[in-house]
C-alpha cells in the first residue's frame, strides 16, 4: 500500500471473498456471485488512480453495489432462464446426518433470505454477512441511520417468521 | 418511555449512541413485551450469522496468486503465443496454483461442497474441499 490507496491485487485478496459472500447471500447464487467479483474488480482496477485515502470500505462497497444493482437492472431487460441450483434428483446425498442437517439448515435460511424484499435484505446481509457498520451503511445505501436501524430490525423478524 | 419499536436491533448490536442506549435499557428492564422482541430479533440474527463464510471459488481472481505471475513480467512471451493458446496457458497456471489450501472446516464445509459442485459444473473440472497445489 502507497499513501493510502491500496493496489488491486490487495483489494483483490482482501475483499475477493467478501464481495463473494455478499453477491452470494443476496442471490443465491454462486455464478451470478462469481461474475459480481470480477465485475467489481474491473471497476476497482479503472477507478483506483481517483481514490482519495479515505473511507476505503466505503468507497468499495458502493462499487460492490451499484456493480450488484446494475447487474439486477441487466437481467430484468434481458430475462434469461436461471440454471438450477439444487441437486439433482435421485443424485447420492453427501455424507453423515449431522452435515446433511447441516446444509438442510444453511439452506432453509438461505431460501428465507431470498424472500425478504430486497431493501431488508440488503442491510442485513451487510450488517450481519459482510461486517460493516450502521453508519457505514447508512453512507454507502444513501438512507438515514433510522432506517438503517428500522431495515434491519425489520429484516430480522422477517426472516426469524419465515424460519418459523 | 413508549415501546422501543425498530430499536430493539441496534439496542441488540450496540449500534445505539450513549443517551439513547441508556434510556433503552431502562424500558427493556420494566417491558416484558419489548424483552421478547429482542429475543425474537436475536433469533434473526443468530440464523443470519450461521450462515457459513463461503470460499471464493477457485479462478475467480485469475493472476492474483504468486504461481501465476510469471507472464505479467514476461508480457511479450505471452503476446508471441496465439491468443488462443495463452487464454489457455493463463487460465491452466491460474486454476492450478489457485489459492494456498484453506483451513479444513467442517462447519462451512457443506457449503464449499454445494458452492464448489456448481462452479465445477461450469468448468468441468472435480477438486475436492480442501484440496492444494
Amino acid at each position: 500500500m502507497v499513501d493510502g490507496t491500496p493496489s488491486w491485487e490487495e483489494v483483490a485478496r482482501d475483499h475477493g471473498r467478501k464481495i463473494y459472500n455478499f453477491a452470494y447471500r443476496l442471490t443465491g447464487n454462486s455464478h451470478d456471485a462469481a461474475d459480481l467479483v470480477q465485475e467489481v474488480l474491473l471497476r476497482v482496477r479503472r477507478g483506483l488512480h481517483s481514490y482519495r485515502p479515505g473511507s476505503f470500505d466505503g468507497w468499495l462497497w458502493r462499487i460492490t453495489r451499484n456493480a450488484f444493482l446494475d447487474d439486477v437492472r441487466r437481467r430484468q431487460r434481458r430475462p434469461t432462464v436461471p440454471l438450477p441450483e439444487t441437486r439433482e434428483p435421485g443424485e447420492p446425498a453427501p455424507g453423515a446426518d449431522e452435515v446433511l442437517a447441516g446444509i438442510r439448515l444453511s439452506e432453509d435460511i438461505q431460501a428465507a433470505l431470498l424472500d425478504l424484499p430486497f431493501d431488508f435484505r440488503e442491510v442485513v446481509v451487510m450488517y450481519d454477512i459482510v461486517g460493516l457498520t450502521y453508519e457505514e451503511i447508512a453512507e454507502i445505501v444513501e438512507i438515514p441511520i433510522g432506517t438503517v436501524r428500522s431495515r434491519i430490525h425489520r429484516g430480522r423478524r422477517m426472516l426469524r417468521e419465515k424460519l418459523t | 418511555m413508549s415501546h422501543l419499536g425498530d430499536l430493539i436491533s441496534a439496542l441488540l448490536d450496540g449500534e445505539l449512541p450513549g443517551s439513547e442506549r441508556a434510556a433503552a435499557k431502562d424500558h427493556l428492564a420494566g417491558c416484558e413485551e419489548c424483552r421478547a422482541e429482542l429475543a425474537e430479533a436475536e433469533a434473526g440474527r443468530t440464523a443470519l450469522r450461521s450462515l457459513p463464510q463461503l470460499e471464493l471459488p477457485p479462478g475467480v481472481i485469475p493472476g492474483t496468486s504468486p504461481g501465476a505471475a510469471w507472464w505479467r513480467r514476461r508480457p511479450r512471451l505471452a503476446w508471441a503465443a496465439s491468443g488462443v493458446a495463452a487464454i489457455t496457458v493463463v487460465a491452466g497456471i491460474a486454476f492450478a496454483s489457485g489459492e494456498p489450501a484453506p483451513a479444513f472446516d467442517m462447519s462451512t464445509l457443506s457449503d464449499q461442497h454445494t458452492a464448489r459442485v456448481e462452479v465445477d459444473r461450469g468448468i468441468s473440472t472435480i477438486r475436492a474441499p480442501g484440496g492444494g497445489p
